[in-house]
Formats: C-alpha cells, sequence, structure tokens
C-alpha cells in the first residue's frame, strides 16, 4: 500500500472526509500511477454524475445522487435540437429574463457533440448550504 | 445497449420498504411491438409534412427516442430524505 492510499484511509477513518470523497481520491491515485505504467488513466468516463448533499449550515435532510450515462445526454441534446424555433425564441427569452444570455437557435449539432465531450473533464463542486458536486466517471 | 432489469425500491418514513426487480427485456417484448406499429403513420406524417419542412424533425425525432430507450442502460437515481428513500437503477 503507498503512503497516499494508507493517508487517505486514515482520513476516511478519522471521519476527515467521506465514504465518497476518499473513493474518488483513490480513483485519481490510481489513474495517476496508470497513466505512468499503461492506458488505465485513459479510460473514458460513460456516466455523469450529480450529487447533492446537505452542507454543515443544512437544515434539510435531501440528498440526490444521479448517475446519467453520457450517451443518454448526446442523445437528449440531440433531441433538443429539433426544437422549433418558435419554442427556441421562447426558451431564450425565459432565460433572457433569468440574466442567461444565449441563443439557442445558433447551437449546432456538431456543437452538441462538442459539449459532451468537454464534460468529460468537467468536475463542479459548490459548497454552501448544499454540497454540490458534479463530475464525469 | 437496451436497459435489462430495472431495480426500483421505495422506503418510506416509518421503514417500510417497497422493492421491485422487474426483468425490462419481458418488458420490451410487449412494448417493442406498440413502437413499431405507429412506424408506417410516422413515415406517412413525416411525407405529408416533407413540404413543410417538418418531416425530417417528426422522422428524427420519432428514431431519437428509439435511440434514447437504448442509452438508459446505466442510469441510476437516488434520492433521499431524512429516512425516507427513492431508488432506481437501470442496467
Amino acid at each position: 500500500m503507498t503512503d497516499e492510499r494508507k493517508k487517505i484511509l486514515e482520513m476516511l477513518s478519522e471521519g476527515k472526509i467521506t465514504a465518497d470523497e476518499a473513493d474518488r481520491l483513490l480513483s485519481v491515485i490510481s489513474k495517476d500511477s496508470g497513466s505512468g505504467s499503461g492506458n488505465v488513466g485513459n479510460k473514458e468516463p460513460k456516466y455523469l454524475r450529480i450529487m447533492v448533499e446537505p452542507g454543515p449550515k443544512s437544515k434539510s435532510p435531501d440528498k440526490v445522487n444521479i448517475r446519467i450515462p453520457l450517451k443518454l445526454i448526446r442523445a437528449g441534446l440531440k433531441l433538443a435540437a429539433l426544437i422549433p424555433k418558435s419554442a427556441q425564441t421562447q426558451v431564450n427569452d425565459a432565460l433572457h429574463e433569468k440574466g442567461i444570455e444565449m441563443d439557442f437557435s445558433q447551437i449546432k449539432p456538431e456543437d452538441l457533440e462538442n459539449i459532451v465531450k468537454q464534460l468529460d473533464d468537467l468536475t463542479v463542486d459548490v459548497e454552501g448550504k448544499e454540497s454540490v458536486r458534479i463530475f464525469c466517471e | 445497449m437496451i436497459p435489462m432489469i430495472l431495480k426500483l425500491c421505495v422506503r418510506d418514513k416509518d421503514g417500510k420498504r417497497f422493492f421491485i426487480w422487474l426483468p425490462l427485456f419481458l418488458v420490451w417484448i410487449i412494448i417493442l411491438p406498440l413502437l413499431l406499429v405507429p412506424i408506417p403513420f410516422v413515415a406517412l406524417a413525416a411525407l405529408i409534412m416533407w413540404p413543410s419542412g417538418k418531416g425530417p424533425i417528426i422522422l428524427y425525432g420519432y428514431f431519437t427516442i428509439f435511440k434514447m430507450i437504448g442509452c438508459l442502460s446505466g442510469l441510476e437515481i437516488n434520492i433521499g430524505s431524512g429516512d425516507s428513500a427513492f431508488f432506481i437503477v437501470l442496467k
């Protein structure tokens, strides 16, 4: 067992990190060690994981853990591209009202493919009342 | 790969648990004909709508639904609130 693995497991036993965090750290370590010896670290992610857990200040006990296949996101985005222009305008207007400047009519199928490809490297950690984590695995 | 197994688990606040393990491949045998039957009608609707430019959208949209069903395998939804929980997995 390497020192890094030992340290992670110690942190887990001391309750400094959660089991999920330990799992992620261990997978990062195995990826790093794998990249030096072969293609283990280059494994293409298949799923998008969204985790919402109550933060330390949260009173709500709600927890959400969703694993979405990236293939499903690809198919869904292609379906979204078929939305009629009139509906796209309504979506754009609704987003504009929320302060999001985005024009869906400008998004082409090849752009959607690029978006999904870039999701592979996505990691979002938001700490507030709730802890939100989005990553690919 | 289309999902072959559905696991659904619901736990309420009293700790009562409802678990279902459903072999979806049996469900697909029933659903597949229902999805295939409308194909001629969808094709006809697409042909009628072709001049207005909506024909390809109808065709592409219908077959994308098949594709989405095929991509559902691996979907996992786990929602918990206190003692109650809802868990669904498609394999």
